[in-house]
């Protein structure tokens, strides 16, 4: 984890602190399964792949990579997570 | 000793030469005022609480007096100062004691970091607190002062003391704080409620005070579990509607009506997460007191 947050899970939701943007975020759906990951341990993109098509039924047609970008990228902004290596899709 | 043995010339006299202690809640408050006004609005609201020894530790040192002595007599205004501080722009006289009421709320929620401090009234019936956050004009502190007409015991009408060491809540029993139509509906709603003089034309409109049972000052040091935590929006015209709210939703919503939230950084988080996980969550809608009443009370039964 890049930052230092606290978070808890009730459901199908998840609401994170981040204690050095002083922000508290709300997460609900596949985000929710990506930071369970992530919040336990480091994750690989193909491991947080595979959790969400593990967890989720997915349309075949989905673009998940895309989704999983996203995500990435959307909690990079909010300093929840960090990439340390960029990977090869 | 209780104010109300007091006399109000002992009273003024105090609050003119080195203030009047009192134990409100957990707090040990001194006012010191040159205002008669004072002097009855403690008299009529504060009678049951218990005046402080001198050589106790005082928590806050507040006094209510006029900016200047031209002031003192040309359109006369007082100040709210706190350790000599002046944390608000004076206001007119005649809200003297409105303003005591106010500052004082200020002192408790920008000194009281042990407690995660919320915006909500909180009241408790068979050993389980109620907890009401919302903003100004959701309904409150009226939903508040009928539950405590109809014999909740009150803790706050205006802010939420959740223990960051043990979770739970702390009262901090004080005057209720009614605007406007809520005087009158309060008024009807329980004819004997002792209440003291409106203040007119306040920045809020019309302003009173409810004074608290003194069951409630009386049990001013014994906290309650937190149970139900409910966020009030009173509807002309309403149904009476509680809804469940889901406990992520409903963290989100303390945090936003929390004083401290942000200055306990981690402990704010986590005795919010903890309140959350002890209550269940709910959103009511609502316009006649009578049914609210009997709903929470079914709930607390």
């Amino acid at each position: 984890m890049g930052a230092i947050v606290c978070y808890r899970f009730w459901d199908d939701e998840c609401v994170i602190y981040n204690q050095l943007t002083g922000e508290t975020h709300l997460v609900d759906g596949m985000g929710v399964e990506i930071f369970k990951l992530i919040s336990e341990e480091t994750a690989t993109r193909k491991q947080l792949r595979q959790n969400i098509e593990s967890v989720f039924e997915l349309e075949t047609d989905l673009d998940i990579d895309g989704l999983l970008d996203n995500l990435i990228l959307e909690y990079q902004k909010l300093g929840l997570l960090e990439v340390t290596e960029k990977t090869v899709r | 000793m209780k104010l109300a043995r007091l006399s109000k010339k002992k009273v003024i006299q105090l609050l003119k030469t080195g203030g009047l202690r009192l134990k409100v809640g957990g707090f040990n408050v001194c006012l010191s005022s040159s205002v008669t006004e004072v002097a009855d609005h403690l008299l009529c609201l504060y009678g049951h609480f218990d005046v402080v020894n001198n050589e106790d530790f005082i928590d806050f040192y507040t006094s209510i007096a006029p900016p200047s002595i031209v002031r003192r007599f040309f359109r006369a205004q007082i100040n709210f100062s706190f350790d000599g501080y002046i944390p608000f722009k004076p206001l007119p006289y005649n809200q003297a004691s409105a303003m005591f009421e106010w500052g004082l709320n200020w002192c408790i929620a920008n000194y009281s970091h042990h407690y995660l401090v919320i915006h909500a009234a909180v009241v408790e019936r068979n050993g389980q607190a109620f907890i009401f956050p919302g903003t100004p004009g959701s309904g409150k502190s009226t939903l508040c002062a009928a539950l405590v007409c109809s014999g909740w015991r009150l803790l706050s009408d205006e802010m939420t003391l959740v223990s960051i060491f043990d979770g739970l809540v702390y009262p901090v029993p004080r005057p209720i704080s009614l605007k406007n139509k809520s005087l009158e509906i309060i008024r009807n709603f329980s004819p004997d409620v002792i209440m003291g003089p409106v203040v007119d034309n306040t920045a809020k409109g019309a302003i009173g005070h409810v004074r608290p049972p003194d069951e409630s000052v009386e049990l001013g040091k014994n906290p309650a579990k937190p149970a139900k935590v409910v966020f009030p929006k009173y509807l002309e015209g309403s149904n009476t509607d509680l809804i469940p709210l889901s406990k992520s939703r409903s963290l989100l919503k303390v945090a936003e009506n929390s004083f401290n939230y942000n200055i306990l950084g981690f402990q704010g988080f986590n005795t919010a997460g903890d309140l959350i996980n002890a209550s269940d969550c709910y959103e009511f809608k609502y316009c006649r007191l009578e049914e609210a009443v009997a709903l929470f009370t079914e709930l607390a039964n």
